[in-house]
């Protein structure tokens, strides 16, 4: 069994550490019928573990409220009442009179309820199946004698390594960090929430891992680098003494980032590039301000929305936004709204669906949900009043969006002038390009917005028809696809004929080789992970645009993805030396 | 049999927590205890019902009590929910 496994890497750092394997899933339930005689026996193993259910959830309450509080808490709460629930536990009780076993006939109504509030129209309704999913895993889990998991069981100063499946919620409430050091799961890509919450939570983190809770057990010791993206198992001496070498390096070289972060970002022949940076949470902001971006070219409010209870209002919103533009004095600010949906779960859930990365989200989403959108835009254009600040509206297929999206922020600017609250109305409204259907007609749409971001995470699934999520398709994930590099540049061309900025936020620009490219194509504005802005800076001031735009001639002009990285990678390779692999 | 219509009046509506001390509430009762919005009625002592009312700000829900201690019921439920059970 080989003991270095591969995943993705979410959140930067390397540390050493004892496994927590936490197995957080609905288990198999056996298929058994059981004769009258049985029944009463059943029927105690069922309240039994009800008992002992509501035992457990009440310490795990207890603990969670100690280090996240009391409100966040109160998650368990609810759980309690579910499983005290005496409808459900009727309904429970009538279904081993059908000649079930206690955990079959759970089983059987938990997915009925948790099926019937997935599909609600409310999403009052919705935001509930995580609940009813958690309930009918740990009352399961004590039917069938499985041991019980959860997180506050680690220990504190254990410095453990979190390995799960996936990180839910109420999982995530319970991650103390006196006890984690870092965190490891199946599923998951660098964009997914896990990864989001561990790089807010300094957590080094590997996700994608595809089989590490097979692979691991608890106590077992690992070296998680959650900057190459592996896991190495019970490592040898040597190995954790490179590790330690490598923790010094990286400090070592984030210092010399840091040194580049004050100087400007222009090429060997003069060219100036505009770097801006991503900022996922507003405490990323200082972060972001310190690396010498200029200015925040995505800001993403899904944290506000992501594995929440209740929507925020518009005050805390408006708080949420003012935390960064406060940050960036002077620079532009591109905040762009709600894009939940695909692999980020909104406050209330969603309805289920067989393909939501084709479905109902982002832009479509709040189109729907007017005064939820309204509420953010109203907490924007008040924000707007500090600074540069420009929304940008994500998943745009058609003109319709824009203009309807332009109405409710009239509508928004009309309600915050009845209340008498001070705004700016014209605040500049541009879209996010990562649709082939945009990028198509970008030349109409260009007449309707101040400037075009390119996301290239979306424009990649939806150019290739991959799914970025899917761990198995990772190396069929290509972002320097000839298809992909004609749709930037073909985006570039009717920016520039109709005068708009064009810029790039994906994760793409991110990575050395691919900022390279994008030089290539003619992009000169970039926003980027706050920790990657100074090593781009560092290809900027390395590489002539010269160099690089004749290297996406000929990989614009080449047969495949491979070919086209091949064309980059020599290319920036005669330019500032050898990159490591898979930058 | 007593009934009474009341108004959400808390931001968020009956969300989880406040189904919670609905249905805590009500358990305090031998009452039968009812909720209903619009067409649907649930048991007011079922979590799973209350939650599945949702009643957003705003809503109007008809409590409805039967028994013994019909009338310390409603009133004990409605003062509830005019109290923003407890928050903002």
């Amino acid at each position: 069994m080989p003991r270095i496994l591969n995943g993705i890497p979410a959140s930067p750092g390397i540390v050493v550490g004892p496994v927590y394997r936490l197995r957080w899933e609905v288990p198999e339930v056996p298929e058994r019928v059981i004769d009258e005689g049985e029944m009463p026996r059943e029927l105690d193993r069922l309240h039994d573990a009800f008992v002992r259910a509501v035992e457990r959830l009440r310490k795990v309450r207890a603990r969670a409220e100690q280090h996240a509080g009391p409100a966040e808490a109160a998650i368990f709460d609810v759980q309690i009442s579910v499983i005290e629930d005496e409808e459900l536990r009727a309904r429970v009780e009538s279904v081993v009179r059908q000649n079930f076993t206690a955990e079959r006939a759970f089983d059987v109504v938990m997915l009925e309820w948790r099926e019937h509030f997935a599909r609600s129209q409310h999403a009052m309704m919705r935001e509930r199946v995580g609940d009813l999913t958690d309930v009918h895993i740990r009352v399961l889990s004590i039917l069938l004698g499985l041991p019980d998991h959860d997180p506050v069981d680690v220990p504190k100063g254990s410095h453990t390594i979190l390995v799960t499946q996936d990180l839910t919620p109420s999982l995530t409430i319970q991650v103390d960090r006196e006890c984690v050091a870092g965190i490891a799961t199946d599923e998951g890509t660098r964009t997914s929430h896990v990864a989001i919450l561990a790089r807010s939570l300094g957590l080094p983190a590997v996700v994608g891992l595809l089989n590490a809770t097979a692979r691991l057990e608890t106590g077992d010791r690992v070296i998680l680098d959650g900057t190459a993206g592996t896991l190495v198992v019970r490592p040898t001496e040597a190995e954790l003494q490179a590790a330690a070498i490598r923790t010094k390096r990286e400090k070592r070289e984030s210092r010399q980032l840091l040194a580049i972060a004050r100087e400007e970002a222009i090429t060997a022949d003069g060219v100036r590039i505009v770097l801006r940076a991503n900022v996922d949470l507003p405490d990323d902001a200082q972060a972001a301000a310190t690396s010498g971006a200029e200015g925040v070219g995505l800001m993403r409010t899904e944290f506000l929305v992501v594995g929440r209870a209740t929507m925020p209002d518009e005050d805390e919103q408006l708080a949420a936004y003012l935390n960064v533009i406060g940050a960036f004095e002077g620079h532009p600010v591109i905040i762009r709204t709600f894009d939940v949906g695909g692999d980020k779960l909104p406050v209330g859930g969603f309805p289920h669906e067989a393909n939501p990365f084709l479905g109902w989200r982002a832009i479509r989403m709040c189109l729907d949900q007017p005064e939820m959108f309204k509420t953010q835009l109203r907490a924007l254009l008040r924000a707007a009043l500090q600074g540069d600040v420009r929304i940008m509206l994500p998943l745009i297929v058609t003109a319709d969006e824009v203009r309807q999206a332009r109405a409710l922020l009239s509508e928004a600017s009309r309600e915050l002038t009845a209340r008498g609250v001070a705004h700016r109305a014209d605040v500049p409204l541009g879209i996010m390009i990562e649709t082939p259907a945009a990028v198509l007609t970008a030349d109409t749409l260009a007449r309707d917005v101040a400037f075009f971001s390119i996301g290239t995470n979306d424009l990649v699934q939806y150019t290739l028809a991959v799914d970025r999520g899917n761990a198995s398709l990772a190396a069929r994930y290509t972002p320097l696809h000839p298809a992909v590099l004609r749709l930037i540049q073909r985006t570039l061309d009717v920016g520039q004929a109709h005068g708009i900025e064009v810029s790039v936020c994906g994760e793409m620009a991110s990575e050395p080789l691919m900022a390279f490219a994008l030089i290539g194509l003619g992009i000169r504005t970039l926003s980027v992970a706050p920790r990657s802005v100074a090593r781009v800076k560092q290809i900027v001031r390395g590489v002539h645009t010269s160099v690089a735009a004749e290297a996406a001639r000929a990989a614009l002009e080449s047969g495949t993805a491979h070919e086209a990285e091949a064309i980059f990678r020599a290319r920036l390779q005669s330019e500032v030396g050898p990159q490591p692999l898979g930058s | 049999m007593v009934e009474r219509l009341v108004t959400v009046v808390n931001s968020h509506g009956i969300h989880a927590r406040p189904a919670a001390e609905i249905v805590k509430t009500a358990a305090r009762f031998t009452s039968h205890i009812t909720l209903a919005r619009d067409d649907l009625e649930v048991n007011g002592k079922s979590i799973m019902g209350v939650m599945m009312l949702a009643a957003e700000c705003g809503a109007d829900v008809l409590i409805r009590t039967d028994g013994d201690d019909e009338q310390v019921a409603i009133d004990a439920l409605a003062a509830l929910v005019a109290g923003h059970f407890g928050e903002a």
